[in-house]
């Protein structure tokens, strides 16, 4: 215990876009270095709530919504988002759909694209070595504070503070997106009724937007979702089914 | 709700041994170093997806009018209301030995499952306890629990298991939790 104390680099936790983010930086840099990076990446996701937030009226995504900016006066990071969603929604035969609700949500891209902006960012200021949990979306680059890959946990779908499976690794993007804490959140956008079959769905990748993005899609698919899953050669994915069996493709990450 | 109970009782002790470590208040370690890897289920359970009446039982401790134990692993899921606490303190005309027990209450976080918020007791530099004055409630996670166990019918796939393992991070939705660990974050903010 008395090592994570003195361990190197810094660790934050700011409550944003209603989920907690936590920035572990293991880089043995300044402090002062360490919390004008903190600073950055908590300005840039506080940033991204204000104009992407569905909460917020005067967000750039419900003025871009209630007809009030036209796509050709939307800032650059609105247009990429909502033509990366619009791949999404091609990638995953409709079922990422960014106007499931009727309105546009994005969320359930954005805060993977933030987290990983926020990743790239971290690498370009020579901050290789960082987590970042964005509510669950968690990009890893380098190593840990003990020096040795990232150790990500995938939370168990019954048992909120356990894991299920353990992934390695120094340069992923893990997305898990399951039923368990907001009960059926995610529909079916072709049905539109809560899917089912699927508990929890993990995608790991290397862009942490598109795993959430994914992870969402296979979730609202149900159990054919998994052979959906297969079919994603650059991705590798762990699904667990309602009845509690687990599938993972051949290429996770797995610990050990 | 059990659950939850469970989660906090993890929660309370990791950030409790933490604080216990660190010796002397002062030091501004701590705020900064409370893992975000917490342990994750420290005992290795064999399978069954429903961890819940089956695997580990409620913990009788668990109630709001316990009174308050010098165990640092203590939690509660209510209010706790305004009960204070005296740590048994003989005074003396001379000098009062140093144990003063005082209660600190860590900012409340709202996610999108409710409304979170921690207390901490602590006694010299010590927290000998930490109480969820507030939780979400509900879910769908204890119909569920039931609900996949009649259902269970072991048709392909493994079974789910849980692992023991450091973790440095969780992937998985983990608001609540991340909630109250914020919350006892900034009530420890404001003890030491």
């Amino acid at each position: 215990m008395r090592a994570t104390l003195t361990r190197p680099g810094l660790c934050r936790v700011e409550q944003i876009m209603g989920t907690a983010i936590t920035l572990d930086l293991a880089d043995d840099l300044p402090p002062a270095t360490l919390r004008e990076l903190a600073d950055d990446v908590f300005a840039w996701m506080h940033e991204v709530d204000a104009r992407f937030s569905t909460y917020k009226p005067d967000s750039e995504v419900c003025r871009f919504d209630r007809g009030e900016v036209l796509l050709s006066e939307a800032s650059a990071d609105l247009r990429f988002v909502l033509e990366t969603c619009a791949d999404l929604w091609g990638a995953t035969d409709g079922f990422f759909d960014a106007y499931a609700t009727g309105r546009l949500d994005p969320s359930g891209y954005v805060k993977g694209w933030a987290a990983q902006v926020a990743s790239d960012r971290l690498v370009a200021a020579g901050a290789v070595n960082h987590c970042v949990n964005a509510g669950g979306d968690v990009r890893v680059r380098g190593l840990s504070p003990s020096g040795e890959p990232w150790r990500i946990g995938i939370r168990h779908p019954w048992d909120a503070m356990a894991a299920c499976l353990v992934l390695t690794g120094t340069d992923l993007a893990v997305a898990t997106s399951g039923v368990y804490e907001r009960g059926r959140h995610v529909l079916d956008p072709r049905r539109g009724a809560p899917a089912s079959g699927l508990r929890s769905v993990t995608v790991v990748g290397t862009d942490l937007g598109v795993a959430d993005a994914y992870a969402t899609a296979a979730l609202a698919m149900g159990t054919p979702g998994l052979n959906w899953l297969a079919r994603l050669d650059d991705h590798a994915h762990a699904a667990i089914t309602d009845n509690a069996r687990q599938y993972h493709s051949a290429n996770l990450p797995l610990t050990d | 709700m059990r659950r939850a109970l469970l989660a906090i009782t993890g929660l309370a002790a990791s950030t409790t041994a933490l604080v216990v470590f660190k010796g002397p208040p002062g030091a501004t370690q701590v705020a900064q170093n409370l893992p975000t890897a917490q342990p994750v289920n420290p005992t290795p359970q064999d399978v069954e997806p429903s961890a819940g009446p089956s695997g580990v039982a409620p913990k009788p401790s668990a109630t709001a009018d316990a009174p308050t134990s010098p165990k640092p692993t203590k939690s509660t899921a209510r209010p706790s209301g305004t009960r204070t606490t005296t740590k048994a303190a003989p005074r003396t005309t001379t000098k009062a030995p140093q144990s003063t027990t005082r209660r600190v209450t860590g900012n409340g976080f709202e996610n999108e499952y409710g409304y979170v918020q921690v207390q901490i007791v602590v006694s010299g530099n010590r927290i000998v306890e930490a109480v969820a004055l507030s939780l979400p409630s509900g879910g769908e996670s204890d119909i569920h629990s039931g609900d996949v166990r009649n259902r269970y019918d072991g048709s392909g796939g493994e079974v789910v298991q849980k692992q023991n393992a450091n973790l440095n991070t969780v992937s998985g939705a983990t608001e609540t939790s991340n909630s109250y660990k914020q919350s006892l974050r900034s009530a420890i903010e404001q003890a030491f």
